[in-house]
């Protein structure tokens, strides 16, 4: 059983961040049809790959169909109103004058379909000068701000950082679109009408800092131009070990005193106060602590030094690599790596969703389709078939 | 006192809250500025940390401020049977109940799952916890760093050849949130075509990881490691934050030969431009430290905004990277109305970061700032539960509502 049976969407966008909107709700169970150009989604040509295929293509595209529409052309373009005639919604991240182009603007869309939910990821959201239009996620990151802030303790003379991978802005815009339709089609359910949603990749990163930037925002704190603005302090960060890195957060005297016990209580603790993580955490101290604790973290092995930590009380965690992850008895016992054989890849793990459902869990059904490969629910003759 | 119906396309659902922090607390803001009714169990004897954090005044602390606009309280104290039988009938005229609070705790206070569905057989339950609410690990609690760091998302943020620091350490609880907010729509979709209410187990670890999905896969296919890779970028060269003038930076992202020609013009390059180790992407990339360094030198005297612009304008996408006082004073993001103003129950009115999104019809309206203690007492006891006047003035006289 799957949440969102019955329910159709199409998928007109061709980036990351509108393809992981549409993966989000056919990984729930909608029916997503992707439209695809001649020749195929621009993300078929990312990287990596393997015996010819995108591994990037085939993550963001698990339990979609595919057909082929040149939406250039006036018969195409016809056979995409006819899916969007029968269609609970329509995803599209292209930009306003792509849109307008092509008779896929908010006016068009909203006169043509009426009872459609559609929905428009954009960098800037609609309205942006034209000249914003083209942004990269690394553009979107630093428009944001989180980039800017990390990783946290970043010196001044250290570029901001992309995030993790490629694609990090536009997963957290594909999850507020995803949200949006939903919340979009339980509308539709009740009164038939359609709506349009204007997703900001930019709104998107800055919404997700509400509770460090509105108090700069009211005036409760001060904004400024520091790298570090919306640090904690403390001594949290990632040391190197044995065998990769741990990550540890303290900020209580019983952290502190569990960590000296798993130390075996060195000699140089005893010149901290025992409540120093509460009432004399100064850079000083973090940075004299920093040290100590490198030179004795460094010979330790991530796993079991950890698990002891847990025992104690102590927040210090392995910095978990892809390789660990899938041996990781967590993630087992939760399932969340889902073993699929791919037409062109063989046996391989897909990252599933981090909510389990018990009436309708989210399962890999199908691998990314191929090119076209539904052709077929277009109806009649289909020029590229 | 009726709530006024603020529209939106989750009028008329209505969600109960135990949450504390962030997480839970920013998956019923997500709720309720898509129009739902959010009302969150509180208690003056167990109360949010937010609401002390940074302030003395627990009806004025900045963190709680900046998270529950449109949120509606109502004091309960859990630790009593009574208080706790109120609780049920709060949920048996509820949707969902989202909660984050510590492992174990639902289930001690009989608020789990299957205690739950007791009361409203179809109730969709979503409870966000570190490692999920069982397995192996179930136990264990920690802060957002720590889920980034088990998540494998850490491991893949940092300056090339150094310890991955990961994102910044407030990164991770707002995106857990907003994964069970997600969760709990796609819920009621079921709910509503077979009238059938489920349990959502979800983990922010978890969620962290699903943002490194495609890494995470591409290792699984290709069996290579991941590693922390600073603004490298396989298919975009140069791709990186640049420096400027007066310590800002400016992003950049070039993904073919037209767009580098494109940044040499916007830079004075020639020497660049026609440089053989630049010219293709493939050469690019081989000796892309290079000409990180080369340009560089040639951004240094910029100033962000401006040569941001002139890229922009030349065809290459480029954004200043921007600060706390940028975004503070964005116009772009004001105009918008991304920032906007609440009602305040100190100031009159407050600035708050509205949602990502505008809706046409019929978006729901922000207007209200979190909400006092208490603030809706009146409403969930006497409106939604019936209660008379004297029933509440005796559960507040023997601090069963405190």
């Amino acid at each position: 059983m799957s949440a969102l049976k019955g329910l159709l969407i199409i998928e007109t966008a061709e980036r990351v961040a509108g393809e992981y909107a549409a993966k989000l709700l056919a990984d729930f169970g909608a029916e997503v049809i992707k439209v695809e150009r001649p020749g195929g989604a621009p993300t078929r040509r990312m990287g990596p790959f393997k015996n010819g295929e995108s591994a990037v293509f085939a993550y963001l595209n698990t339990n979609k169909k595919s057909v082929v529409l040149d939406l250039d052309q006036p018969e195409d373009r016809a056979r995409l109103d006819q899916l969007l005639a029968r269609a609970n919604a329509l995803i599209d991240d292209h930009d306003e004058t792509w849109g307008e182009a092509h008779a896929l603007s908010y006016p068009a869309v909203s006169t043509s379909h009426p009872q459609l939910v559609h929905c428009i990821i954009t960098a800037f959201g609609q309205g942006a000068p034209q000249a914003w239009q083209r942004a990269r996620p690394i553009n979107v990151i630093n428009a944001g701000g989180w980039a800017y802030h990390s990783p946290s303790e970043t010196t001044a003379d250290k570029p901001p950082l992309k995030g993790a991978g490629r694609f990090l802005p536009d997963y957290e815009s594909g999850i507020d679109a995803a949200l949006c339709v939903l919340a979009s089609l339980h509308r539709q359910r009740q009164t038939g009408q359609g709506q349009f949603i204007d997703i900001s990749e930019v709104e998107v990163q800055v919404n997700r800092i509400d509770c460090v930037l509105d108090r700069m925002l009211a005036g409760d704190v001060e904004p400024s131009a520091e790298r570090t603005a919306y640090d904690m302090g403390g001594p949290g960060t990632s040391f190197a070990c044995r065998d990769g890195h741990i990550y540890i957060f303290m900020t209580t005297k019983a952290h502190w005193q569990g960590l000296c016990g798993l130390m075996g209580d060195p000699d140089w603790t005893k010149t901290f106060r025992e409540d120093w993580l509460e009432f004399d955490c100064t850079r000083e101290n973090v940075t004299r602590f920093r040290q100590h604790f490198s030179d004795w973290i460094v010979g330790q092995e991530k796993i079991p030094i950890t698990e002891a930590a847990q025992k104690v009380g102590v927040a210090m965690v392995p910095v978990n690599t892809a390789a660990d992850l899938p041996l990781n008895e967590q993630f087992i016992h939760r399932g969340f790596f889902q073993q699929v054989e791919h037409p062109a890849f063989g046996a391989v793990t897909y990252p599933t969703v981090s909510y389990r459902m018990s009436a309708t869990p989210v399962r890999i059904e199908t691998t990314a389709p191929a090119l076209g490969a539904d052709n077929e629910v277009l109806g009649g003759v289909n020029a590229h078939s | 006192m009726p709530i006024p119906d603020r529209g939106g396309p989750l009028s008329g659902v209505r969600v109960l809250e135990l949450t504390k922090v962030w997480a839970g607390p920013y998956a019923g803001k997500m709720l309720a500025h898509l129009g739902a009714e959010v009302i969150k169990l509180e208690s003056a004897t167990n109360l949010d940390e937010m609401r002390a954090y940074g302030g003395v005044d627990i009806n004025s602390a900045p963190y709680f401020l900046s998270i529950n606009q449109e949120i509606l309280s109502v004091q309960v104290n859990m630790k009593t049977d009574e208080g706790l039988d109120l609780v049920r009938s709060m949920v048996a005229e509820s949707d969902i109940v989202i909660d984050n609070i510590r492992p174990g705790a639902m289930e001690r206070s009989q608020l789990d799952y299957e205690n739950l569905r007791k009361v409203k057989p179809d109730i969709i339950h979503v409870s966000i916890k570190m490692w999920g609410t069982d397995g192996p690990l179930g136990y264990q609690t920690g802060y957002a760093p720590c889920f980034a760091s088990l998540s494998g998302l850490t491991a893949l943020v940092g300056h090339e050849g150094e310890t991955p620091k990961g994102m910044n350490i407030r990164y991770g609880d707002s995106t857990a949130g907003a994964c069970a907010a997600l969760a709990a729509i796609a819920a009621l979709h079921h709910r509503e075509r077979t009238g059938e209410g489920q349990f959502i187990d979800l983990s922010a670890v978890e969620t962290m990881t699903s943002l490194v999905g495609d890494s995470l896969f591409a290792y699984s296919v290709t069996g290579e490691i991941p590693r922390p890779d600073g603004n490298f970028h396989p298919e975009m060269c140069p791709h990186g934050a640049y420096p400027c003038a007066d310590g800002e930076w400016v992003s950049i992202a070039v993904a073919d030969d037209a767009e580098w020609q494109a940044l040499c013009r916007v830079l004075n390059a020639s020497a660049l431009a026609n440089d053989p180790r630049f010219a293709t992407l493939k050469r690019r990339l081989a000796n892309r430290h290079a000409l990180d360094r080369a340009i560089g030198d040639r951004t240094f005297g910029e100033t962000a905004a401006d040569l941001a612009d002139r890229l922009r304008q030349a065809g290459v996408p480029a954004f200043r990277s921007q600060s706390s006082i940028d975004l503070c004073s964005d116009d772009h993001l004001w105009t918008r109305e991304s920032f906007r103003m609440v009602t305040d129950h100190r100031n009159g009115s407050r600035p708050i970061i509205g949602p990502s999104w505008r809706m046409k019809p019929d978006q729901a309206m922000i207007e209200r700032g979190a909400p006092l203690l208490g603030e809706h007492n009146d409403y969930v006891y006497k409106e939604i539960l019936g209660l008379p006047q004297e029933r509440l003035d005796d559960l507040i006289a023997r601090k069963i509502v405190d």
